[in-house]
């Protein structure tokens, strides 16, 4: 599966520094991005540790597959998800190396946000509030659990989601990049199907825009790169308090030929023109209609 | 004192705390708990406290009562756990704790963060808040994983075996090479639904190619399965349970 995506990070119109970082690499089907924190240059550099780690990680393990597994092998997910987790895993480790040695006893930190698509199947791994998204049809979806206070504190059902909203406590983490010399990484798999759209985010975007207004802007863009450049306008255009980081990743659409145009029109709505023809007198004369435009093209 | 946090979905409904006297939970108006659904028996279940431990006890409801996935008839509960009646969930939770500190009341609190700063809780009130989180992580762990496996039985339909267990993050319902619950037939879809475990072992139903029916219901986002719960998506109609 081929993949269209873009990618857009922006300082925002509030803070005088970018503590984010991403790393888009379409050849290894790779998309990572980092919100660092601990002020100063110490934000700006756990970020890039954090993605640069996993990056690398990914890379020679694809050229190495002896490279081992930093906290060990998963079972019931795909080797390309456990090398996703191990890469983050070491990513912690690095950042931790760097806080110690450069800010010693203050929290420097950064939260992370990978996916990685292989075949069908797309693995996802993460720590902190940056989150995953999917668009399929109507919903919007959000991939990953935060890792913060508020977040933590509505699965307990201690808060309600307006409480949370309206919390100062809001970016309060309870897991991070760096903060310990070891980190639980939440792991996921989903399916891909061609009409997804995958978008990573900062917590700058979802502070500033509402579900609503994203997927606005994910269905009416055709580019994954123009739909990552109107969510960071939007988001900035929204106050932009904080900096804003997004990446956009759908299969790309292949090569429409007459066989092309068949299968999309089979696909897309398989079901509905199914229940047509069992209505309607039978298949074949459905198929029938179907001959010229097959022959045309 | 403990308290009891109904919830439908992500959404708090009611918080009820548990004194001397019982809380009975059902459909009935009479109920401390009223949960208003043909799914919830008119009175279904109590929650008391006896000798200082709070109990759970199914009034024999039709559908039953279950602790973090697993059906019960009388249970003794301990903050954190899930109890699930119908759709909706009551959580146990201990009124004390962070509540000061989440609601944010007159004790200012060092965690709280400068202007739109990401900040870590610092280090002794993240380790405590990790120790509860990671507590109530584990008893929402321990049933379903001691040894009921969740698995997938097939009631109706053309699949490449009768029954599937869940052993997996991802389960695709499809012809695609990579789907666990294969279909057969022609007009088989490659990926006609999906389901997610997450990391608390909650396990959701999604939409892929199709959009399946829960209970009979066509759901419009994912959705929480429970035992018992009928899944049917591209003509095949599945049971999820938790098989000993």
């Amino acid at each position: 599966m081929e993949l269209d995506y873009g990618a857009r990070s922006d300082t925002g119109c509030v803070r005088e520094n970018n503590e984010d970082s991403y790393r888009a690499s379409p050849e290894m089907k790779l998309f990572v991005l980092s919100d660092g924190m601990g002020g100063l240059e110490c934000g700006e550099v756990a970020s890039r540790v954090a993605v640069d780690t996993i990056v690398e990680h990914c890379r020679r393990a694809d050229s190495n597959s002896a490279l081992p597994l930093s906290g060990g092998h998963m079972n019931g997910v795909s080797e390309t998800t456990n090398r996703l987790a191990s890469a983050v895993r070491v990513a912690n480790a690095a950042v931790h190396a760097v806080a110690q040695a450069s800010a010693p006893g203050k929290a420097m930190g950064a939260t992370v946000v990978a996916v990685r698509f292989a075949g069908e199947r797309m693995s996802l791994a993460h720590v902190g509030d940056s989150r995953a998204y999917r668009l399929r049809g109507e919903d919007f979806e959000q991939l990953t659990c935060d890792h913060s206070f508020v977040a933590e504190q509505m699965r307990q059902g201690r808060m309600t989601v307006e409480q949370a909203g309206s919390s100062p406590l809001q970016n309060v983490l309870v897991r991070a990049l760096g903060i310990d010399a070891a980190v639980d990484v939440d792991v996921s798999e989903e399916l891909v199907l061609e009409t997804d759209t995958v978008l990573l985010c900062t917590d700058g975007v979802t502070r500033e825009l509402s579900d609503a207004q994203i997927t606005r802007v994910l269905r009416e863009t055709e580019e994954a790169q123009e739909a990552a450049d109107r969510v960071v306008e939007l988001a900035k255009q929204a106050g932009g308090g904080d900096n804003i980081t997004v990446i956009v990743v759908r299969p790309a659409a292949r090569p429409v030929g007459a066989f092309g145009r068949l299968g999309k029109w089979f696909r897309e709505s398989a079901w509905q023109k199914t229940a047509t023809w069992t209505n309607g007198n039978n298949v074949w004369s459905a198929v029938g209609v179907l001959r010229p435009s097959f022959s045309e093209g | 004192m403990p308290k009891l946090v109904l919830k439908f979905q992500n959404s708090v409904l009611k918080e009820v705390p548990v004194g001397r006297n019982e809380v009975s939970i059902g459909r009935s108006p009479e109920n401390g708990i009223m949960i208003d659904n043909p799914a919830v028996s008119h009175f279904h279940a109590r929650v008391f406290n006896e000798d200082g431990r709070l109990m759970l006890e199914d009034f024999g409801s039709l559908n039953g009562t279950f602790v973090n996935g697993q059906r019960v008839k009388m249970v003794a509960l301990k903050a954190g756990d899930s109890v699930g009646i119908g759709k909706h969930t009551i959580v146990i939770s201990e009124s004390r704790d962070l509540d000061g500190f989440a609601m944010g009341s007159d004790k200012p609190t060092q965690a709280a963060p400068k202007l739109n700063e990401t900040v870590m809780l610092d280090t002794k009130e993240r380790r405590e808040f990790l120790q509860k989180v990671a507590a109530v992580g584990e008893s929402a762990q321990v049933a379903p994983a001691r040894l009921k496996v969740p698995t997938l039985i097939v009631r109706r339909g053309r699949t490449d075996q009768t029954e599937y267990m869940l052993n997996d993050k991802l389960t695709v319902i499809g012809k695609s090479a990579m789907a666990t619950v294969k279909l057969k037939g022609w007009f088989a879809p490659k990926a006609a639904a999906q389901i997610n475990r997450r990391e608390d072992r909650s396990y959701y139903i999604g939409g892929a190619d199709k959009v399946p029916s829960v209970n009979g219901n066509p759901i419009t986002q994912p959705t929480q399965l429970s035992s018992g719960d009928v899944i049917e998506v591209a003509g095949i109609q599945l049971e999820f349970v938790y098989r000993d």
